[in-house]
């Protein structure tokens, strides 16, 4: 009885990252995230470079990103096999959105029209 | 006493939830949370391609995308990402109550992330709708059919060059017998011709004999809602497993399977429902805010 009651606690103590002010800390950061996302995309920011405003969406949404996946879905606190899936995929999709680009860049301005 | 302290020595006792294949809950937990994240690294090469999808036409066509992105209403995308950022928040909060063993608050969370859930659908309805009345949809015959006589001063409308026709204000005054796509707002190319920056290619894409073609506008403009429709219509998809899977959890939770041993189940849902709700972080401002700054 006094193994099974260590377990458990040792279990809920493990578990104890998180808690409800934390989430919505991290649930307040997700709301200002999309606020700001949405006034930056009003802003002209053209004159600094052509697609500066994409360049802080995707920063924007890469944090939120981030955010999300570290708290909410625990990973911070996972496994580095965990770590290592995550990431290594991160990793596939900037292999193939580099290597498909490579390619049409290069192609000349008739792509897709006759 | 003698019976349970047996069982608990016996090599094979298994705690709840424990499958018989594992040795203990702390591998089970483990097996579970890699097989888990191996579906999401596949869900990632999924909606990666359909991202590809996106970045190769946007960065040949950059002008369409923003005139089909300006055609979308920000307001209900934005409100879908709050509801959507909502949901996640009841979903991680229904996991740690579901490792304290409180079954009321994971009934009720549950409960509160499937109302957001079909919030999201909700919105997403109303807005395909819109696209639907407003001849958006890229598939001849999907749109609304308006008759020839459903409009007296169609012919005043379509006697007007494309880029003169201000956003949002004759929009709805054409024909379209048939349900086809429709395009009528050539404005920011025209601003980007005036501002010297369009690309070689896509002066190749809208232009014919040094004019800027409406028809060959609207095609570029047409691949956008392809992408549009594809890409928020697999992700609603994505919600509507995401509301089954919350229907079975709720039910298990409603019969108190879940607390501090065994709480598995409970997390891997969140990871789905959490991944659903990063797409969709991204789809907000890929899709509905690209080219707002050109709206002043």
């Amino acid at each position: 009885m006094a193994e099974k009651h260590i377990e458990h606690h040792d279990e809920a103590h493990e578990h104890e990252h998180m808690n409800i002010p934390k989430y919505f800390g991290v649930f307040a950061i997700l709301v200002v995230g999309t606020v700001l996302t949405y006034y930056a995309a009003t802003i002209d920011m053209d004159w600094i470079f052509p697609g500066a405003n994409t360049l802080v969406a995707l920063v924007i949404a890469f944090t939120k990103m981030t955010f999300v996946m570290l708290f909410f879905m625990h990973v911070y606190w996972s496994p580095k096999l965990i770590w290592l899936a995550a990431i290594a995929s991160f990793f596939w999709m900037a292999i193939m959105f580099a290597y498909t680009m490579q390619d049409y860049v290069t192609r000349g301005s008739g792509v897709f029209t006759p | 006493m003698a019976t349970h302290v047996d069982t608990l020595d016996h090599e094979h006792y298994h705690p709840p939830g424990l499958q018989h294949q594992f040795e203990d809950m702390k591998q089970q937990e483990e097996s579970v949370s890699i097989g888990m994240w191996m579906f999401l690294v596949q869900e990632i090469m999924f909606f990666g391609g359909l991202f590809t999808v996106y970045l190769v036409f946007r960065s040949r066509f950059p002008m369409a995308f923003a005139a089909g992105s300006n055609h979308l209403d920000a307001f209900w995308g934005g409100l879908n990402t709050l509801v959507l950022i909502v949901s996640s928040l009841t979903m991680a909060l229904t996991v740690y109550y579901a490792q304290k063993g409180n079954r009321n608050m994971q009934v009720i969370l549950i409960a509160l992330t499937m109302f957001f859930g079909a919030v999201f659908l909700g919105v997403k309805a109303i807005e395909y709708t819109g696209k639907y009345n407003d001849g958006f949809v890229p598939i001849t015959g999907l749109n609304k059919k308006v008759r020839a006589d459903a409009h007296a001063d169609h012919a005043a409308v379509a006697e007007k060059p494309c880029y003169e026709v201000e956003h949002g204000g004759a929009e709805h005054a054409y024909v379209n017998p048939r349900g086809d796509f429709q395009w009528t707002d050539c404005s920011l190319v025209k601003l980007a011709e005036d501002g010297k920056y369009l690309t070689d290619a896509e002066k190749v894409g809208y232009f014919s004999n040094g004019q800027i073609d409406p028809n060959k506008f609207r095609d570029k403009v047409r691949i956008f809602f392809w992408i549009y429709f594809v890409m928020t219509g697999l992700h609603a998809l994505h919600m509507i497993v995401g509301l089954g899977l919350m229907t079975w959890l709720g039910w298990k939770a409603w019969l108190g399977t879940y607390g501090p041993d065994y709480y598995m189940p409970v997390e891997m849902s969140g990871l789905y429902w959490h991944f659903v709700d990063i797409v969709w972080i991204f789809l907000f401002p890929l899709l509905y805010l690209l080219g707002r700054h050109f709206m002043h």
